[in-house]
């Protein structure tokens, strides 16, 4: 976030932060939250429910529910003193997903989101680059599904076209990559896109098994 | 121009297929795979490629701001056995349309080869800000094509009757599709 100004870093037990100054004021990045550590936030008027785009995280209790499903992370942009002005959330996906025959090996960056009021700030670049400066993805293949009836195309002023390259230029720096796949939603409309980063030490095999599974076969020929 | 190319598809049957640009290198592979197009299709190719010298003189001319070609090709042992063009026109008021045409080798039909490459190509398009996609099919003859374009969300814009000639002499229709490719949240 150098566009923005200074950032400071700091790690502690419980997760890792950054200080960034913006030109929106002081905003903290933070890694790591426990499912009992979000009392007192209030979501900023900026995320919410608009006449043609609805956030996914709606009230702050939401984070709690993300935070006790298994292996799941948050990591919010916080501005002074308690005010969420982005939000990332990642999880193992759920039984009964595609993308749950194989075990914990796939792991998916659930939802992006930052405030119309924040937008413009590279917050979504600094909550991603934060949450996947972390060991624990190297054994997996961490992907995204970016259906563009969740996109908020009005509050940007981009067409869905738009959307699309800035999904792929803000991933990219940290290795996702597009591929194809028949999984119903990605394949429903022609601007939809799945995403992938692959880590240093998921396995030619386990590649493989992904990458049957996305055409719908579970076991290669 | 073309980024993040090969992409990887995987066929019904298990097979492994890289979709990239084709390459100036490919004329002989291409070659082969267009000599397996049954004469009876060949008869009604706009181009006829299937002869090497005007292969070689089509991929020598080959201009990627008006044609963006791509090729199916088998990760395991490297042959073509689809190839795409998109062509755009150079002329300012119809740079917004592209016409599609493609060719799949006999044996991969059924594979959904055509399907994934016109796919692509759809998202080709969308990244080179063309909003309709147009493919002409002859109306008999190309049935399993035209309901695999149905599928992929073409319609029939319009049907040009008696358009062309089989090699006995009699006509056939001109079946032409149109994907529109939409560009916003209200076009849904």
């Amino acid at each position: 976030m150098t566009s923005e100004g200074e950032s400071v870093f700091e790690s502690t037990s419980i997760g890792r932060s950054v200080l960034y100054e913006t030109p929106r004021g002081p905003l903290t990045i933070r890694t790591g939250w426990p499912p009992d550590s979000f009392d007192g936030l209030r979501l900023d008027a900026g995320l919410g429910r608009f006449p043609h785009y609805s956030s996914i995280i709606q009230r702050p209790e939401s984070f709690k529910e993300v935070a006790a499903r298994r292996g799941s992370r948050i990591t919010l942009a916080i501005a002074e003193p308690n005010t969420v002005a982005g939000y990332l959330t990642c999880w193992y996906p759920a039984e009964g997903e595609r993308w749950a025959n194989l075990g914990d090996l796939m792991y998916e960056m659930g939802a992006i989101e930052v405030s119309r009021n924040y937008r413009g700030l590279h917050i979504a670049r600094g909550m991603l680059e934060l949450t996947l400066n972390d060991d624990f993805f190297e054994d997996k293949i961490a992907f995204m599904q970016g259906l563009s009836w969740h996109w908020d195309l009005e509050g940007n002023k981009l067409t869905a076209a738009q959307y699309r390259q800035i999904l792929m230029k803000l991933c990219s720096p940290f290795n996702f990559r597009e591929v194809y796949t028949n999984e119903p939603n990605v394949a429903l409309r022609v601007e939809n896109i799945m995403m992938i980063r692959v880590g240093s030490r998921v396995s030619p095999e386990d590649y493989k098994r992904f990458r049957y599974l996305r055409f719908g076969i579970n076991q290669p020929a | 121009m073309l980024k993040g190319y090969p992409k990887t598809v995987v066929t019904k049957d298990g097979t492994t297929v890289l979709l990239r640009p084709l390459d100036k290198t490919d004329t002989e592979k291409l070659h082969t795979m267009l000599a397996l197009i049954p004469e009876e299709e060949q008869w009604f190719l706009r181009e006829n490629l299937t002869d090497i010298r005007l292969l070689e003189r089509w991929m020598e001319r080959l201009d990627f701001n008006y044609i963006l070609p791509i090729v199916a090709v088998r990760e395991d042992s490297g042959e073509i056995i689809g190839f795409l063009r998109l062509y755009r026109s150079p002329s300012g008021c119809a740079r917004h349309v592209a016409h599609l045409r493609v060719t799949i080798h006999p044996q991969y039909r059924s594979q959904r080869v055509g399907s994934w490459m016109i796919l692509d190509c759809a998202k080709l398009a969308l990244e080179h800000g063309i909003e309709k996609l147009v493919a002409e099919f002859v109306s008999e003859v190309e049935e399993v094509a035209i309901k695999a374009a149905r599928r992929l969300d073409f319609h029939h814009e319009a049907v040009i009757k008696d358009y062309v000639k089989d090699r006995r002499g009699d006509y056939k229709d001109l079946i032409i599709m149109v994907k529109t490719l939409y560009r916003d949240w209200s076009d849904f």
